[in-house]
């Protein structure tokens, strides 16, 4: 008779602690989804900036939603090698796929037959940011947009500029739009190495470097590199002194780097909007907004919805079309 | 000096500091001498806990695992013949002769007194000036100069730990060619990773990455000496491996002391170049070891100065390594780029700043990586009364052991199952290529240093308007081609006058 009462007070005390931690919880997952950890596979190698979101957005749905995840990181092939092992997934919510706009571009020129906007649901994106030019802080060729403007002009193809090589990336496609815009002609350097282009930069190997803010922002604080340019609609706040690729003549829609969350397509459509919806509340944790404001992804409006991302996606990928055709990229 | 005793104290002083560092010392050797995984594998397992951590404790953490991995990957390489990491595989051509000839002892207590020396030099050297040598080697070195350097290392190492100069070129050049799988430095176009034959389409997303040199380590080493040593055992020619646990005296020390200088400086230099790192070291020091030395036909058949050379060079390169990390935050290979993430997700950025700003997790980390290294003797000391023992245990046990940690090792690279195919795929081949005199080493080399040769050759081409006397107009990179190439005229040249000498053909049938 005591063990019974002691095993339904047992049993009352783990019903309670279920109840009280489905409460904590401010997205509920459907009926038995989300009892048993997701993975979430990062294209790219531990530590870098696409594995330090993952595993920040991993940890605010778990705050959220009650969820766990096993961040697997299968770098390569710049985040194609990962493809394959998503794909072979099953469609059942359980594993989510971290990308970049790489995968936009790269189904754009016909390397990757996944169109992400259709082949996968993207469940939202989380860090949407805008690409600057920067020089060192000591030069003294040229100082402004202005100076480097002229300096070109009079120089045609003796700048150099740091920049990732891959053709069609979106680095090349912007500098392809500005020079033709600008009649300017820059020298492209093409780096393999994210990092290598700084030392370049610093090292004065190179002239000048096309990055994103939050990549370089130790340098920027430090002095040892200034944006000279913003390639954005409207300025930064953050930036309010550093004219924008249109009010100096470069007349286009800029492309823009970002990263998001995605499941295979086939994941039924309540266990879409629950991850959709624990990935939107996630964003707004103040642990989340923190880890955004640390990599400046909070000087523009970062955030899209499932419907937002596929609105996004299918901007750029007419973007990178139109361009490839110009340019004689892909098929 | 101020702020080295600063550090110290807060390293032994705060029991969690101290608690770490111990972990770090204990986790970095024994995932570095368990063949098949290594210190990266160790790194990556416990990113996700340095979340919690102190950033403080995290960096001094890793840089703790990176001295003591360094040296743990010595110690397979000399009891089995597999290298722990690419930057302990010239290690292997003295270390497995001497164990073979039953001085394992003295080549592990060899490798653990000269990994010390090196890298309590090389923390010394970065004590002492981190700042202005980041900033000298940022601006001295451009690609021309790294592709330079690249090529000259090529030129004087191609040849070690094969039968002759010509098989060590050919083997150089396999790996060179491997390099070349995957997608393109400069246009991202993909290299053999999509086939056409007779109307069978082959495309994959896997290759485009390339192979990675870690499985091709695993196979050519791990998987290849256990098949070697199955043959041994099925024909009956295996030798059991005498366990000795004699230590090295001062007097040999003192005899290669110039060797040891000589690897303390060239593993520092290579170590400060981002991207060239410990391998470069290692393979350099140890064949400008057997360049010097008054015992060089010795070399390759358990000479403790082989391992004294490659030992010293690579841990000399981790101290300088952690010099472009922390005064420009550019990482110079995976585990210092683990150390740059460890810094973003505590929402910090390595780079001139933080000797102002972060004082503090500079100091512990040069005097976390100051102890570890003159630990490692301690260690080392008992691990050569313990470790040898590992040669007691039969090789039918020990054999599917490092076949199964080789696998889980190749595995947990990227998670990509190509990998443990590549793995095995490399240890066939390797197999036939050691019965046939080619250079396992040699491929791992090509394929190590063409990647980041081809990267910077095609930069360099590209900042030189593609005038390749561009290269000549610079002095540090003309004059290290210039070095490579007469390393290559001069070594040709030895090699035909030897082989045609009566001497060297009575050499030859010994082999």
């Amino acid at each position: 008779m005591r063990i019974k009462h002691i095993a339904a007070y047992c049993l009352g005390l783990f019903l309670m602690g279920s109840v009280a931690s489905h409460a904590d919880t401010m997205v509920t997952p459907p009926d038995g989804f989300g009892k048993r950890p997701l993975t979430m596979i990062v294209p790219f190698g531990s530590g870098g900036g696409s594995d330090q979101l993952a595993r920040a957005m991993a940890k605010a749905m778990g705050e959220v939603a009650g969820l766990d995840f096993q961040v697997v990181n299968k770098p390569g092939g710049g985040g194609t090698s990962a493809i394959p092992d998503f794909m072979l997934a099953p469609a059942d919510g359980y594993t989510v796929l971290e990308h970049i706009d790489n995968a936009i571009s790269a189904y754009a020129a016909g390397d990757i037959s996944e169109n992400p906007a259709v082949d996968w649901i993207p469940l939202c994106m989380t860090q949407i940011t805008f690409s600057q030019i920067y020089i060192r802080g000591d030069e003294d060729r040229f100082t402004d947009w202005a100076s480097f403007e002229a300096h070109a002009k009079a120089n045609p193809g003796a700048v150099s500029m740091a920049n990732l090589g891959k053709i069609g990336s979106m680095e090349l496609v912007v500098m392809d739009q500005l020079q033709s815009a600008l009649g300017i002609e820059v020298n492209q350097i093409a780096f393999d190495k994210p990092a290598e282009r700084y030392g370049a930069l610093i090292g004065g190997h190179v002239d000048v470097l096309f990055e994103q803010p939050g990549d370089v922002r130790s340098f920027l604080d430090s002095g040892e590199m200034k944006p000279i340019l913003t390639i954005f609609g409207e300025r930064p706040s953050a930036f309010a002194d550093v004219p924008t690729h249109k009010e100096v003549g470069a007349d286009f829609e800029a492309l823009t780097r970002f990263r998001g969350f995605y499941v295979k397509n086939g994941v039924p459509d309540e266990i879409v909007a629950f991850l959709s919806e624990a990935c939107a509340v996630g964003f707004n944790t103040d642990d989340y907004q923190e880890f955004n404001r640390s990599k400046y992804m909070h000087l523009i409006d970062s955030f899209r919805d499932t419907e937002g991302s596929i609105a996004l996606i299918n901007d750029a990928v007419k973007t990178y079309q139109d361009m490839y055709k110009i340019l004689g990229i892909g098929n | 000096m101020e702020h080295f005793i600063t550090g110290t104290w807060m390293l032994f002083g705060d029991l969690e500091a101290l608690f770490i560092f111990v972990l770090g010392l204990l986790g970095g050797m024994f995932f570095g001498a368990i063949p098949g995984v290594n210190m990266l594998t160790l790194g990556a397992v416990i990113l996700p806990f340095t979340i919690s951590m102190e950033p403080t404790h995290a960096v001094m953490l890793y840089s703790v695992i990176y001295c003591s991995g360094v040296f743990g990957g010595a110690i397979t390489a000399i009891l089995f013949n597999i290298p722990g990491a690419p930057e302990n595989a010239p290690t292997c051509f003295d270390g497995y002769p001497m164990t073979v000839k039953g001085m394992a002892g003295k080549a592990i207590g060899a490798a653990v007194c000269c990994s010390a020396i090196g890298g309590v030099c090389s923390a010394l050297l970065m004590m002492s000036a981190t700042g202005p040598i980041a900033n000298w080697a940022i601006r001295a070195f451009g690609s021309q100069e790294i592709f330079a350097l690249i090529f000259f290392g090529l030129a004087v190492s191609a040849s070690i730990g094969s039968a002759n100069l010509w098989k060590g070129w050919l083997s150089v050049f396999a790996g060179l060619l491997l390099a070349t799988i995957g997608t393109d430095p400069v246009g991202g176009i993909p290299r053999f990773s999509e086939w056409s034959i007779l109307n069978w389409e082959y495309k994959s997303y896997y290759l485009s990455a390339g192979l990675h040199f870690i499985p091709m380590i695993l196979g050519f080493f791990a998987v290849s000496e256990v098949l070697v040593q199955a043959t041994a055992i099925s024909s009956g020619t295996r030798q059991r491996m005498k366990a000795s646990m004699e230590f090295p005296s001062i007097v040999e020390f003192w005899k290669v002391r110039y060797t040891m200088v000589r690897s303390i400086f060239i593993g520092f230099f290579a170590g400060i170049l981002p991207g060239i790192g410990a391998t470069l070291a290692a393979f350099l020091g140890y064949s400008q070891a057997q360049k010097w030395s008054s015992r060089k036909a010795y070399f390759g058949k358990g000479e403790m100065e082989g391992v004294v050379a490659s030992e010293t060079a690579n841990n000399a390169a981790t101290g300088a390594a952690m010099i472009p990390l922390l005064a420009l935050g550019l990482p110079g290979g995976a585990l210092t780029a683990m150390i740059l993430g460890i810094f973003q997700i505590h929402g910090m950025e390595p780079g001139p700043l933080i000797f102002m700003n972060s004082n503090d997790l500079v100091w512990i980390t040069f005097a976390a990586m100051f102890w570890a290294n003159l630990l490692i003797v301690m260690l080392g000391w008992i691990q050569t009364k313990t470790v040898v023992h590992v040669l007691r245990i039969p090789f039918r046990y020990l054999a599917p052991i490092i076949l199964l940690l080789a696998t889980v090792g190749a595995y947990a690279l990227r998670n990509l199952m190509i990998d443990v195919w590549i793995m095995f795929f490399a240890g066939i081949l390797g197999y036939f290529m050691r019965s046939t005199g080619y250079s396992p080493a040699g491929i791992i080399l090509g394929l190590i240093l063409g990647n980041l040769g081809e990267s910077a050759f095609s930069k360099s081409m590209q900042l030189m308007n593609y005038d390749f006397m561009g290269f000549f107009s610079r002095p540090i990179s003309g004059i290290l081609l210039a070095l490579g190439g007469l390393a290559i005229i001069s070594s040709i040249w030895t090699e035909i006058r030897t082989s045609r000498s009566p001497q060297s053909a009575i050499k030859r049938t010994d082999n």
